[in-house]
């Protein structure tokens, strides 16, 4: 349940198969820059937050796997956390990503279905998460701090802060909610 | 005299180096493709050098974003840094604003500071976000007009401003954006957006369908302030003939496709509004405007 009394569900999506994008950037980021030379595996994982009256957890993950507008099942593998203490597919050790479109996070054709489909209205939302496994010893928060955001050709890499934002998490508790959480970037951190 | 060398730069998942090694040609210079699989520092032998259409690297992560980090780029900000002229299209303007080579050095923002350091200021200062467009998303294509602005842009220096090119756009990732706000208007300003999205009158255009893509201050171009380094996100190899003109494109240049067509003695083959670019750059190292 999010702070305004609706139902909040957070469905995390992987692909089955090895995922190029991360290899590429797992290659990038220890190849070319600082933070990321101690970069030990790197994750990409889809998340999609619904918010509005959702029906049971099990009608959720029917749903989404019925639905082409969340995830392709045979391609696909999803995860949905229907309450806060529900397990989440990061290992605790892993830093996290959130990279959102700056006022492109909602999925209106994601929720037209949904309205379609049950006669409810949520709001649907979605940003990819990556998740980043460092040597023991480095100081993951603030090599996924530095890794996040675009500065130059040698800083940064996830996020483009000229339409993106980026949200910091941890594997062994990722926020809840996440995406719908407005965030507030301070004057010095802006470009 | 011979004819400057250009390197028409491929990364994996770049589609538009064929047309775009035609169209350079066609405009007399020596062309190469150069795939990234070669020494970067070979790079050094080229006069100019064209990053292409299509998708580098697949857009993993982002577009323009891994190819931006390649040692490549390095190599072609320093000969940038030295004069020599640097084209991206679309994907490769993506790669040049993510590389930040534009609006790079010299910027209008930290102009003072990074010239009296000495240094060159390559902080990434924009971006080609996502498009937005009114009830829609995703990819988008379509011709739309460009007027040519006052600007010391190497590659549309022997066009007049004002002159309005119809040239196709075709993105999903096409809208100059800044996070600082007025930054990409502060360029327009400064003569480092050399084409403007248009109304088919010459008319700024402020909203889609002219403006495709949502790009602030209708920027559909920006280069550094030097001129040699462009950022272009219409595609201008796909209107090096007049034959390639569309049918939704009328006034003169409209005119000039349906009379050659209609004369059916390869005319249509003669240039399209496209290859003012490509005569700009060969006009750039001494061939005849």
């Amino acid at each position: 349940m999010s702070a305004d009394g609706r139902s909040l569900a957070q469905a995390f999506i992987e692909l089955l198969a090895e995922d190029p994008e991360a290899e590429s950037a797992l290659a990038i980021a220890r190849g070319r820059l600082a933070a990321g030379r101690r970069l030990g595996g790197l994750r990409r994982v889809r998340v999609f937050e619904l918010a509005g009256a959702l029906p049971s957890r099990a009608q959720v993950e029917e749903l989404l796997h019925r639905s082409t507008r969340f995830y392709n099942p045979a391609k696909e593998r999803c995860t949905v956390r229907a309450a806060e203490r529900e397990p989440v597919p990061f290992k605790p050790e892993e830093a996290l990503v959130l990279v959102l479109d700056r006022g492109l996070e909602r999925r209106p054709a994601g929720e037209r279905w949904w309205k379609h489909e049950t006669g409810e209205k949520v709001e649907v939302r979605e940003g990819t998460v990556w998740a980043l496994a460092f040597e023991p010893g480095e100081d993951a928060a603030a090599r996924a701090g530095e890794l996040a955001e675009v500065k130059d050709r040698r800083h940064g890499l996830f996020a483009n802060p000229h339409f993106q934002d980026w949200r910091a998490g941890e594997g062994a508790h990722p926020p809840w909610p996440w995406l719908e959480r407005p965030r507030k970037r301070a004057k010095e951190d802006r470009p | 005299m011979s004819a400057a060398r250009v390197a028409v730069v491929q990364f994996p998942g770049v589609n538009c180096e064929a047309e775009t090694e035609r169209a350079l040609s066609r405009a007399g210079l020596e062309v190469e493709v150069f795939r990234w699989t070669r020494a970067p520092r070979e790079l050094a032998a080229f006069d100019a050098y064209v990053l292409p259409g299509g998708f580098s690297w697949q857009d993993r992560v982002r577009a323009g974003a891994l190819a931006a980090k390649d040692p490549m780029l390095d190599e072609l900000a320093a000969r940038a840094a030295d004069g020599a002229p640097v084209l991206g299209i679309c994907n490769g303007a993506q790669v040049l604003v993510e590389a930040g080579l534009v609006p790079g050095a010299g910027n209008t923002v930290r102009r003072g500071a990074a010239r009296s350091a000495g240094a060159e200021d390559e902080s990434v200062q924009v971006a080609l976000a996502r498009n937005r467009m009114p009830e829609r998303t995703g990819y988008h294509t379509r011709w739309v007009w460009c007027r040519v602005e006052d600007t010391p842009c190497v590659f549309t220096r022997g066009l007049e401003p004002g002159t309005l090119l119809p040239l196709p756009v075709a993105h999903g990732e096409g809208r100059f954006a800044s996070a600082k706000k007025g930054r990409v208007e502060s360029l327009v300003a400064a003569g480092q957006a050399p084409l403007l999205y248009s109304r088919a009158d010459g008319a700024i255009a402020d909203s889609f369908p002219d403006n495709p893509n949502g790009s602030e201050a209708a920027a559909a171009a920006l280069c550094n302030a030097r001129g040699n380094v462009l950022a272009l996100m219409p595609h201008p190899e796909r209107a090096a003939t007049l034959g390639q003109v569309s049918r939704s494109i009328g006034g003169a240049w409209g005119a000039r496709r349906d009379r050659a067509l209609a004369a059916g003695d390869g005319s249509a083959f003669g240039d399209g509004p496209g290859m003012a670019f490509f005569h700009g750059l060969a006009a750039h190292f001494g061939a005849p405007a």
